[in-house]
């Protein structure tokens, strides 16, 4: 018994110690012999979405970009929903070829991932109820408020900065659940997605948006030492040059969020 | 010839001798009673008997044919093993009748499958399937009747009373024919007012000159149906005779005390 | 969008995502009923180093979550050994949940399995031994109908604990019905923020369990004709 638990022990060990060494060429290659490029995406209006339920085609900011990017490279796009909890997990074990969803770049993103120069900015705005909208305008007004935020979010590090007391939740559209049943007072989230997911005509038409906390930025992860960072990064500089960039962002609203550097 | 010879058996279960060195005969017809306390290694006979067990030592043999012999047992395959066991039938304490079965298809079950493997092979008395199953059927029929349960053929075990289970347990065993039909104390396990019915069996069966063995603890009974008692105690035959001889007239101690403590009870 | 138009939409969503649940739940018995047999048989196997390892096994695989055991399958082959064998798309990750769900439940399965063959009174096996019977005939035709009646009612048990239990698929983003349910919070197809479509999957769940249920006891009835 003793020895069989001490070989099970070694396998895991030896499979850990193999972790992210297993391949000799570069990822670019990798992803060209292989003629397709997998982008991990969750539904996330307007970077990663479908135009409706009949059509199984992507579309977005970011999607309509990964599109030309797969086109430069030379191979297929493929785009594949992920539970974001786990986008380390799904570019190491391969599943995936890149995150590519309106991701922050975040300390904990950067240390799990290489990523692309930043594309676009984004802000965390506190989500209230519309009838209350008028008494908080400045983060100090927001002091006595219990908030919902993304568990590991960006928003969670602007509650804790910010000295708030808070409840981290699974994803962002929870936090505006939270505040739509009253379980939290507000939430915070990316001004993106608060852009289209709340107000007339949304879900939570009873919601608004008031202040903004700070500033962020969107990049794109690759697996550690990729060399499609170098890729992308002329990709970008290529596309904002040609006004390519401008002309898909301006299709999805996004246009005063690009980063013209 | 004797029908069974038995020599110098020898049985034991990790570092307790259960058997140690049992040899006995028996003609055919003849009804042996084995007695004795419990722990004298009775049942455990029985079972070597049945294959159910392995002796360690010693030779079974039937009509002068060796059927088990301890040194050559682990050459013996388990198809020849099951032959030999088809010599003799076990009527079990706890009667251990097939639950999901009927009366009457407890009966047929085995000797269909044997029949249906002959058949294949080529060695079946009958012709077809069909016919083997009509005459395995009939005679279920007949048996049933001897143990005078006729009525009971499309009851399930579950809806029978302990006497009648027993009483089913004796015909299901007697379908197979065997030369020597043994019981392991087939009344232990009744209450005592069903056990009449089940020693009447046995009775019966003694009159139509069945050959069997009989482990019990009933005396009166043993003592009335056998021509040949076997006293047991501590994994040797203590003393063997015919009954009127052994409870009239014992030799040994342990049979004096026995048979004391015995009547005593009752 | 009024409660009526959400409606057929959410409905079809939830549809689609009930029938991966459904087709996870299928596999998944099709593939553990017969491995927790063969592991039953392993656990029990009088060669000890066989059943040492079995028991081990099933040590593991029952003490861990299978959440857990879901992550290790999917993810671990591409991070240890650079080599994704599931591939990244649905069809992927349904083929490595069915084999998490099939390992983790055959082990469940193999200890019912094994009570059930146990609980079988050595004397049935003895009487069709000494009734000539075969190693094989027995299994067959006296032992396997008594244990099957033995575990009707664990079984069932955790047959519908698996209905509940395919929802753990998510974390691997098998996009079953809870998954489906739970887009229409975040907001998809046009509807965002609904809570009402991740409870009404409950409703999937009770009906289906309430026809197993229903199934089950059809079965138990069955056996009811003899006592054991």
């Amino acid at each position: 018994m003793k020895k069989i638990l001490a070989l099970v022990m070694a396998c895991l060990l030896m499979c850990l110690t193999f972790a992210g060494c297993g391949s000799n060429a570069s990822d670019m290659e990798y992803v060209k012999e292989k003629g397709t490029l997998v982008v991990g995406i969750t539904d996330f209006e307007p970077m990663d979405y479908k135009k409706s339920k009949d059509s199984t085609e992507w579309i977005g900011f970011d999607a309509d970009m990964a599109k030309l990017f797969a086109e430069r490279l030379g191979v297929k796009v493929e785009f594949v929903e992920i539970d974001w909890d786990n986008k380390a997990l799904e570019l190491d074990g391969k599943s995936i070829d890149c995150v590519w969803n309106g991701m922050t770049l975040r300390e904990d993103v950067l240390a799990a991932m290489d990523c692309s120069q930043a594309y676009c900015n984004n802000a965390q705005v506190v989500v209230v109820p519309a009838e209350d909208a008028d008494k908080y305008k400045t983060a100090e007004d927001c002091k006595d408020l219990q908030f919902a935020v993304e568990a590991g979010s960006a928003g969670e590090d602007m509650a804790e900065a910010n000295g708030f007391k808070f409840t981290p939740v699974k994803d962002q559209a929870t936090t505006l659940t939270e505040v739509k049943a009253g379980t939290c007072d507000a939430a915070i989230i990316d001004s993106l997605m608060a852009g289209a997911m709340v107000g007339e005509g949304t879900g939570y038409a009873d919601l608004t948006y008031t202040v903004g906390l700070n500033s962020e930025e969107y990049g794109v992860g690759f697996r550690k030492g990729s060399d499609l960072v170098a890729e992308i990064n002329a990709f970008f500089d290529e596309c904002l040059e040609n006004g390519k960039m401008m002309e898909i962002a301006s299709q999805y609203g996004v246009q005063a969020a690009i980063i013209t550097k | 010839m004797s029908l069974l010879e038995v020599k110098n058996i020898r049985k034991s279960f990790g570092k307790t001798e259960v058997l140690k060195g049992i040899d006995f005969s028996m003609e055919k017809g003849d009804v042996v009673a084995i007695i004795g306390s419990s722990g004298s290694g009775k049942t455990t006979l029985l079972r070597c008997l049945n294959f159910l067990e392995t002796p360690d030592v010693g030779t079974i043999s039937l009509n002068g044919k060796a059927i088990f012999d301890a040194e050559s047992h682990t050459k013996t395959s388990d198809e020849e093993i099951r032959q030999n066991r088809l010599h003799f039938g076990l009527v079990f304490q706890s009667f251990n009748l097939f639950p999901q079965y009927n009366v009457k298809r407890n009966l047929t079950l085995a000797a269909e499958l044997l029949e249906t493997e002959k058949i294949k092979k080529g060695t079946s008395q009958y012709k077809s399937k069909k016919e083997a199953v009509e005459a395995i059927s009939k005679n279920a029929d007949v048996l049933l009747s001897e143990v005078g349960l006729s009525e009971k053929a499309l009851a399930y075990p579950c809806e029978l009373s302990g006497g009648q289970q027993q009483r089913v347990a004796i015909a299901r065993a007697l379908a197979l024919e065997p030369d020597v039909l043994c019981f392991d104390e087939p009344t232990s396990a009744l209450d005592p007012e069903l056990t009449g019915e089940v020693l009447k069996v046995i009775r019966e069966l003694k009159n139509a000159g069945k050959t069997m063995i009989v482990v019990t603890h009933e005396m009166e009974f043993a003592k009335n149906v056998s021509d040949t008692i076997i006293y047991m105690a501590d994994g040797v035959i203590e003393e063997a005779g015919a009954p009127e001889e052994l409870f009239e007239n014992p030799k040994s101690d342990k049979l004096k005390a026995f048979l004391k403590s015995s009547f005593e009870k009752i | 969008m009024t409660f009526a138009e959400q409606f057929p939409i959410v409905f079809e969503a939830l549809n689609i995502g009930f029938l991966q649940t459904l087709k996870l739940f299928a596999v998944t018995l099709l593939g553990a009923i017969p491995l927790g047999l063969i592991i039953s048989f392993g656990s029990m196997s009088r060669f000890k180093p066989l059943s040492g390892v079995v028991k081990t096994f099933v040590w593991i695989i029952r003490g861990t979550p299978l959440m857990l055991q879901l992550l290790i399958i999917y993810y671990l082959p591409g991070i240890a050994f650079g080599n994704p064998i599931w591939g990244s798309g649905e069809a992927g990750r349904f083929v490595a949940s069915a084999v998490a769900f099939i390992i983790n439940y055959a082990c469940y399965f193999s200890e019912i399995y094994r009570g059930g063959i146990q609980g079988v009174p050595v004397g049935q096996q003895e009487a069709g031994q000494v009734l000539g019977m075969s190693k094989k005939q027995i299994f067959f035709k006296v032992t396997l109908l008594q244990m099957v009646k033995r575990i009707v009612p664990p079984m069932s048990n955790e047959i519908i604990t698996l209905v509940k239990d395919t929802s753990l698929a998510r974390i691997i983003a098998l996009q079953e019905v809870i998954w489906a349910g739970q887009a229409f919070l975040k907001g998809s197809q046009g509807i965002a923020g609904q809570l009402w479509p991740l409870f009404f999957t409950g409703v999937y769940y009770l009906a289906f369990s309430g026809i197993l249920t229903v199934l089950f006891n059809k079965v138990e009835k069955k056996l009811s004709y003899f006592k054991i």
